[in-house]
């Protein structure tokens, strides 16, 4: 029996689908057996990351209307084998699934699968409501913006009375040289206003935006930083313990001459 | 030997024993204390004294029905804005994010909302 993870933040544009898809693909290169569903019913966006948006037949809405078996929805990924998508639809609307439809499906999928990781819309209506419906455990990510955290305090108060307790803290698109003048809030500032536990920290960079729109996970990349942060986050979802990666600057001299050489 | 200071403190009281997040809010008629922090966004509205034991950052109003005697007494206190009776007061504007971390108390004097150190009274 696996776990359904729910990825939710309330705000929109803080990286929900960026880190649902990296923690899905880094959960499936430790050998996992994963599926993401996306809820962005209406705005689908994780197959693009993903880069599997060419081969949708089915989706969400098509699966828990019967409109096909739920295996026919599912798109095994290009490069694991042990990793699977169900897309959201694109031509309908959050109201076109209920949450007793996502309690079924999740129940089934994680009978199929060690990961279900649900990617929930931005927002706290239906789509949210839906998203958290079938969710064993939940993961909020936000920003060091005030705005972000503001909602995602919002959102730990909203999961904690739909019954997931202890939602775990994902601080995304960290830029260590503003925090270290003060002009961006530490993980620490976040922490002492959320009190919820921290997942993991992952640095703003460059790379994330490449890889997006290549759609191929920065976790699947060695050498980049919030891959890093992706890996070691996949890792403590399975339980291990990891410490949290340095936030210092991302080169030093070498490397930024190594970086004027690798030709990005 | 009479234990009660002012009409407020005979009120009933309820004690919260969790952090108020955004968007949660919570209305009494009566005094409350809250053993966790009330964070930006949460809202508390009580008819009597309110007592946080944690950081208050949200909104307060203390004697919500028009009593002018009643407090907001925080570990550290860093509202929104905070109301008492009828006034509405908010920290001044600018980098007001200084956080004092020692227990402070609001109340009523001479008809303005000001802020003091805790002491306990004797």
């Amino acid at each position: 029996m696996g776990t359904v993870l729910v990825i939710t933040s309330g705000k929109g544009g803080v990286g929900k689908t960026t880190i649902t898809a990296n923690i899905g693909t880094g959960l499936a290169m430790l050998g996992k057996k994963v599926v993401m569903v996306d809820t962005d019913i209406g705005l689908r966006n994780l197959d693009v990351v993903l880069g599997l948006e060419n081969r949708i037949v089915y989706d969400l809405v098509d699966a828990v209307r019967g409109n096909c078996r739920l295996k026919q929805s599912l798109i095994k990924d290009k490069r694991y084998e042990n990793m699977f998508l169900l897309p959201a639809a694109q031509t309908k609307d959050k109201t076109a699934v209920s949450e007793e439809q996502m309690k079924e499906l999740c129940a089934r999928l994680k009978e199929e699968f060690d990961y279900v990781l649900i990617d929930c819309p931005a927002g706290i209506e239906h789509g949210f409501k839906n998203a958290i419906a079938g969710a064993d455990e939940a993961i909020v990510v936000t920003t060091p913006e005030v705005s972000a955290v503001r909602d995602a305090d919002r959102i730990v108060g909203l999961l904690e009375a739909a019954g997931l307790r202890q939602p775990k803290l994902i601080v995304n698109r960290i830029r260590s040289a503003m925090i270290k003048t003060g002009d961006m809030m530490s993980v620490d500032d976040i922490l002492e206003i959320l009190a919820i536990e921290l997942l993991g920290i992952v640095p703003e960079d460059d790379i994330i935006i490449i890889s997006t729109n290549r759609g191929e996970p920065t976790v699947m990349d060695n050498d980049s930083r919030p891959g890093q942060a992706f890996r070691n986050i996949s890792l403590r979802i399975t339980g291990e313990e990891v410490p949290l990666m340095p936030m210092e600057h991302k080169y030093g001299f070498i490397g930024r001459i190594r970086s004027l050489f690798s030709g990005e | 030997m009479e234990f009660w200071e002012d009409s407020l403190s005979k009120k009933p009281t309820v004690m919260i024993q969790r952090t108020l997040r955004s968007g949660q809010n919570f209305h009494y008629d009566g005094n409350v204390v809250i053993m966790g922090d009330v964070n930006p966004g949460a809202e508390i509205v009580a008819s009597g004294h309110v007592l946080v034991m944690g950081s208050l950052r949200g909104m307060v109003h203390a004697g919500a029905t028009g009593e002018e005697k009643a407090t907001v007494t925080a570990l550290s206190l860093a509202p929104t804005q905070l109301r008492i009776a009828a006034h509405i007061t908010r920290p001044p504007d600018g980098n007001g994010t200084s956080l004092v971390k020692q227990p402070e108390v609001a109340r009523i004097k001479n008809d303005v909302v000001i802020i003091e150190e805790y002491q306990p009274l004797r």
